[in-house]
């Protein structure tokens, strides 16, 4: 017996409260693993869904906070297109839209000469004609979600649109989105000549001083900023306020999680004073007495950390599978976020022993025996 | 003959609640190789206290101890003491109850290098001395009172000391079951040739020592040789 032995020996033994430790510890991980990962997926998804596209820059109102908030005349777009570098430029209007049974679509107006098409994943049917009205392109997962296939009608904002085709992408917005003739959109929308932002083609997409170049000169224009298409989020402070809530929920519950276990572990540690007492009364010195409680806390942490991930990874599926979530949110933790954070609750579960394994060998081994 | 030291206190005395509460007072004491010797006093006499502090659980407030005549000053000089030159046996057992008669037994054995087949041999022959060989896998929960302590004494020589402290090893036994332990503990004594100090309540218990110490109020009132060591002699 050595002991590692021993420590299972002993927490095998007591079986229900190592149990309650593991399970405490796997809820810690496994809330901060869907947390985290629900934080991380929403900008994930939105630049994923931009880069699907085929767009290299975007060009939004500066200083409007909501993402789908502000508008950019169309007018601007052929100024845009002399700049040099500028390949190609497309408008977007966006909005969450009603569509039939009371749900709420994200839909999306494009232009008919909009590079955006060029990019599209048919999965059935087609892409609108030239001149085409009220026709409507709808993405695979709504379209299964609401039972719709080509040929058949989609509402709204309370307009019936022909459904002319499926498509097939992979970002879950894009497979979830409506997609809908510009004209259209800003007539439902009251938005005439205006689009929630621009998308820019660069003749070189490699060459970030180029890229800068034309960033500059549109932002010269005036009350418009630029940014890549990956990084539109970066600076977005609604999507910023969320991941900061969504982060910080997630901070919550590990938080919460390790004091848990560090109370778990030292009233472990207390109710076994006297055996503590015993041990030192054999001949254990303080250090090989401290070594066995941390070898205990860090096979409770290791464990917890195990069933931590499975409870994280169905989370994540969990809140991928509610309609409200799903549509918009692919949560997917990924390799390096699940790896760190159990990482991180064995360290913080290992350093979390040290404090209740040394109130342990504080007290004199006299006073340890004498415990109830 | 001369007595060859094993473990000497001078001037040893202990105080609780910062020293408003004397437990031993100048205890001047000298126990030497392969002797037995019984602790007797009435209760709060000192008896335990001074058991612990001969063992390093309690630290003396004052006086000196000295282990083959060198002092003992450090806590790690206890510690490793403890581990390897002195047994000690309970009066309640004081054994791990998420642990085998055999794993009580090896814990003891933490920090010795033995490899895993030796302690294993050592546990055996140890639980096959005290008469628990066919039950080295039982839980302390699964055994009688007597049972227990005998394993609490197989652990106490697990690592060969040289020095026994037992604490009023038969308090919570039958007459029966306490006379058995204490037949045990003597045959070990003598088979073993190691010093059995033994604090006892039963001053027919304490005939069976070859030395007898009598304490009241913390002091040692006065030590006498017994029948036994009369005989032996």
């Amino acid at each position: 017996m050595n002991h590692v032995e021993l420590a299972f020996r002993n927490l095998q033994r007591r079986r229900t409260r190592s149990i309650l430790t593991i399970l405490g510890v796997a809820f810690a991980v496994g809330s901060f693993i869907t947390l985290y990962g629900l934080s991380r997926s929403v900008h994930e998804n939105v630049e994923r869904s931009f880069e699907e596209h085929g767009a290299d820059l975007t060009v939004k109102r500066r200083g409007i906070a909501e993402p789908f908030g502000g508008t950019v005349p169309e007018e601007v777009i052929p100024e845009i297109k002399k700049i040099p570098g500028v390949k190609d430029v497309a408008g977007q209007l966006i909005t969450f839209a009603a569509t039939d049974k009371g749900d709420n679509v994200l839909a999306a107006g494009w232009s008919p000469d909009s590079f955006y098409w060029e990019h599209v994943p048919l999965k059935a049917g087609r892409i609108p004609r030239p001149g085409e009205n009220r026709v409507a392109l709808v993405g695979s997962d709504i379209a299964q979600a609401l039972g719709k296939k080509v040929g058949d009608d989609i509402t709204l904002l309370g307009d019936k649109f022909k459904i002319v085709g499926l498509t097939d992408y992979h970002s879950v917005i894009n497979r979830n989105q409506v997609i809908v003739r510009l004209a259209d959109l800003q007539e439902l929308t009251f938005r005439a000549g205006a689009v929630t932002f621009l998308a820019v083609k660069l003749d070189n997409p490699g060459d970030q001083a180029e890229a800068d170049r034309v960033s500059q000169a549109i932002e010269a224009m005036g009350k418009f900023t630029v940014s890549p298409s990956e990084g539109m989020l970066r600076n977005d402070s609604l999507f910023g306020l969320m991941t900061a809530v969504s982060s910080a929920m997630a901070w919550v519950a590990l938080f919460m999680g390790v004091l848990m276990v560090l109370n778990t572990l030292l009233m472990a540690v207390l109710e076994r004073t006297r055996e503590i007492g015993i041990l030192s009364a054999i001949g254990w010195s303080k250090e090989r007495i401290m070594l066995a409680l941390i070898i205990e806390g860090f096979i409770l942490s290791a464990f917890g950390s195990l069933v931590g991930i499975v409870l994280g990874i169905a989370g994540s599926k969990f809140l991928s599978s509610i309609p409200s979530i799903g549509r918009y949110v692919a949560v997917e933790p990924t390799v390096p976020l699940i790896a760190v954070t159990a990482l991180a609750a064995v360290v913080l579960g290992v350093l979390g022993s040290f404090y209740p394994a040394w109130v342990a060998t504080r007290a004199s081994p006299a006073e340890a025996l004498e415990h109830a | 003959m001369t007595k060859r030291h094993l473990l000497q206190l001078e001037h040893v005395g202990h105080a609780f609640d910062e020293g408003r509460i004397v437990a031993l007072k100048d205890i001047n004491l000298d126990f030497g190789e392969g002797e037995s010797v019984a602790i007797l006093g009435a209760s709060g006499s000192g008896k335990t206290t001074l058991i612990l502090v001969m063992c390093g659980i309690r630290t003396p407030t004052r006086g000196m101890l000295r282990w083959r005549g060198e002092p003992i000053t450090t806590l790690k000089q206890w510690t490793d003491l403890r581990r390897s030159e002195i047994g000690i046996v309970f009066q309640d057992f004081n054994l791990f109850s998420t642990l085998t008669a055999a794993e009580n037994v090896e814990v003891a054995m933490f920090g010795s290098t033995a490899s895993t087949a030796e302690r294993k041999r050592r546990v055996d022959r140890a639980l096959g001395t005290v008469g628990l060989a066919d039950r080295a896998t039982h839980l302390p929960q699964e055994l009688s009172g007597g049972e227990r302590q005998r394993v609490a004494i197989a652990r106490s020589i697990i690592n060969d000391p040289k020095l026994i402290l037992a604490d009023e090893p038969t308090g919570n036994l039958d007459s029966k079951n306490a006379a058995a332990i204490l037949d045990l503990m003597f045959d070990l004594q003598k088979a073993r040739g190691s010093t059995l100090i033994m604090v006892s309540h039963a001053p027919e218990q304490a005939q069976r020592c070859a030395r007898q110490i009598n304490m009241k109020d913390g002091e040692v009132v006065n030590e006498q040789v017994t029948r036994a060591r009369e005989e032996a002699l």
